[in-house]
């Protein structure tokens, strides 16, 4: 098989997915090309989350929120049902120690024009009435959102193929091909030869082994993270809550947190997500250990006692599975959305780590402007790859 | 089988849901599961499994013994959450 497009994009999953259906909206021919089913790796074992609360205040929370519109209009244009629901999210504050920071971050994020909320005493509780009774604040998002990621994927795929695109599931890349002067002219596949004189890389935890292949080092690792799913029943809460503390457990951060050190090693902080069926999503951890996909028995214990300390009504719902995937991480909390400068025709939009599904619509509409020499809707400098170049 | 004939009792999922999943591209147990929910209810696929893999059979003209069941993932059977964190104590 020998195929001719404008663009290749490797990855079938929510970013990959993003970048060709905003690329064939504009005209773009492009092949998509997966080596499994389309949403079959990361974007298959995650949660639908479309959230600015747990940004940076500034640049982070700026960009996901132009994200969180973009995605608002895509729940019209794409002849899918998402199971899009904005509602809000909530971070639950602990203590008194955490008010503090909690306060700070909440100042910050409106400062930053986020639709924030503090509430504290009894407002908590007439908020979310099931919440354990000693904590002592809330700060909201209102613009705050979720989804079903595999029916966004799919969305995505579908529009893009009746808008002209070719996909190519079950066809893995095997290599980058480039001309004599350097310049991306192709791929090398299980299924033949493609050509094309743009290749973006949107292959995820799976993309610095692509690059490696042609000489370019992406600085993203595998950060793993574990899901519980429960039964569908009544619900501890109406939208997602996130302990305070998921920020430090996100960022790195060990104080403000009175935890035993074994909730720290695994990253283990609550998040609670509802999803349109009834059912609701447990979360997280964050461990560093390759790639392996496999669930840790004792990771879920702990996760379960977390929720229980903040949600004591669901003892006795049941937990019906649970998975784990692989969230690409890079140093500095921020995607890889950018050319390499080393290889003319070659870009990388991938290293998303917890927030692909939340920022697919901005990194699609981004890299579909790079390519078409238009000027990017964001600023893109925080997001070039060469970033981490001079750094350890 | 009805197109309307209820597959997956869990999670609802008919017969015509799920070939209309094949048509756009699940090729097995798990890709019919992402695009339909049929398996990911309280009994996991313990029902509607070998239903599901005789669609398939049908619909992609394939033996059944190619088809192989989705992902076996803790816990096996429903458990509280009360009960795994419990397990975190000991």
């Amino acid at each position: 098989m020998t195929s001719a497009a404008d663009v290749i994009v490797i990855g079938g999953g929510v970013i990959g997915s993003a970048v060709t259906y905003y690329l064939s909206r504009e005209g773009v021919k492009v092949s998509l090309v997966e080596r499994g089913d389309v949403a079959s790796g990361t974007s298959s074992a995650c949660d639908g989350n479309i959230l600015a609360i747990d940004k940076v205040p500034g640049y982070d929370s700026q960009v996901t929120l132009k994200s969180q519109k973009l995605l608002a209009e895509l729940t019209e244009s794409l002849d899918y049902d998402l199971e899009y629901a904005q509602r809000g999210s909530v971070l639950v504050v602990e203590d008194e120690n955490q008010e503090r920071v909690a306060r700070d971050w909440f100042s910050r994020q409106k400062e930053a024009g986020l639709p924030m909320r503090y509430l504290a005493g009894k407002e908590v509780f007439e908020d979310e009435p099931l919440l354990a009774s000693d904590v002592v604040g809330l700060v909201e998002c209102a613009s705050d959102a979720s989804l079903n990621p595999m029916a966004f994927v799919y969305g995505l795929v579908d529009t893009a193929r009746r808008a002209g695109a070719m996909v190519h599931p079950f066809t893995e890349v095997t290599g980058i091909l480039r001309d004599s002067v350097g310049t991306v002219c192709g791929v090398e596949t299980t299924r033949g030869t493609m050509s094309a004189n743009k290749v973006v890389l949107a292959a995820g935890v799976w993309t610095p082994a692509l690059a490696a292949s042609v000489g370019v080092n992406v600085r993203i690792e595998p950060r793993k993270g574990h899901i519980l799913v429960a039964e569908r029943s009544p619900r501890p809460a109406r939208r997602k809550v996130q302990e305070f503390g998921y920020l430090l457990a996100k960022f790195g951060g060990t104080e403000g947190r009175n935890v035993e050190a074994e909730m720290d090693q695994y990253g283990i902080a609550m998040v609670f997500e509802p999803t349109e069926h009834g059912n609701f999503l447990i979360g997280s951890s964050r461990e560093f250990v390759g790639f392996d996909r496999c669930c840790n028995h004792h990771i879920l214990e702990l996760m379960a006692r977390r929720a229980l300390r903040f949600f004591p009504t669901i003892r006795d719902i049941h937990i019906i599975r649970s998975y784990a995937g692989l969230r690409p991480y890079t140093p500095d909390h921020l995607p890889i959305v950018s050319p390499v400068p080393t290889v003319p025709g070659l870009y990388v939009a991938a290293g998303h780590e917890g927030d692909g599904i939340g920022l697919a619509p901005i990194t699609g509409k981004v890299i579909s402007e790079m390519i078409l020499g238009e000027p990017t809707s964001i600023p893109t400098e925080p997001l070039r790859l060469d970033r981490f170049k001079n750094k350890k | 089988m009805d197109d309307d004939t209820i597959v997956c009792r869990c999670e609802e999922a008919t017969v015509g849901e799920i070939k209309q999943a094949i048509r756009e591209g699940a090729v097995d147990v798990t890709g019919v599961k992402r695009r339909t929910r049929a398996g990911m209810g309280l009994c996991q696929g313990r029902t509607c499994e070998r239903i599901v893999m005789r669609i398939l059979s049908q619909e992609l003209g394939k033996p059944m013994s190619e088809f192989e069941p989705d992902t076996v993932r803790t816990p096996v059977q429903p458990v509280t959450f009360g009960l795994l964190a419990e397990g975190a104590h000991d």
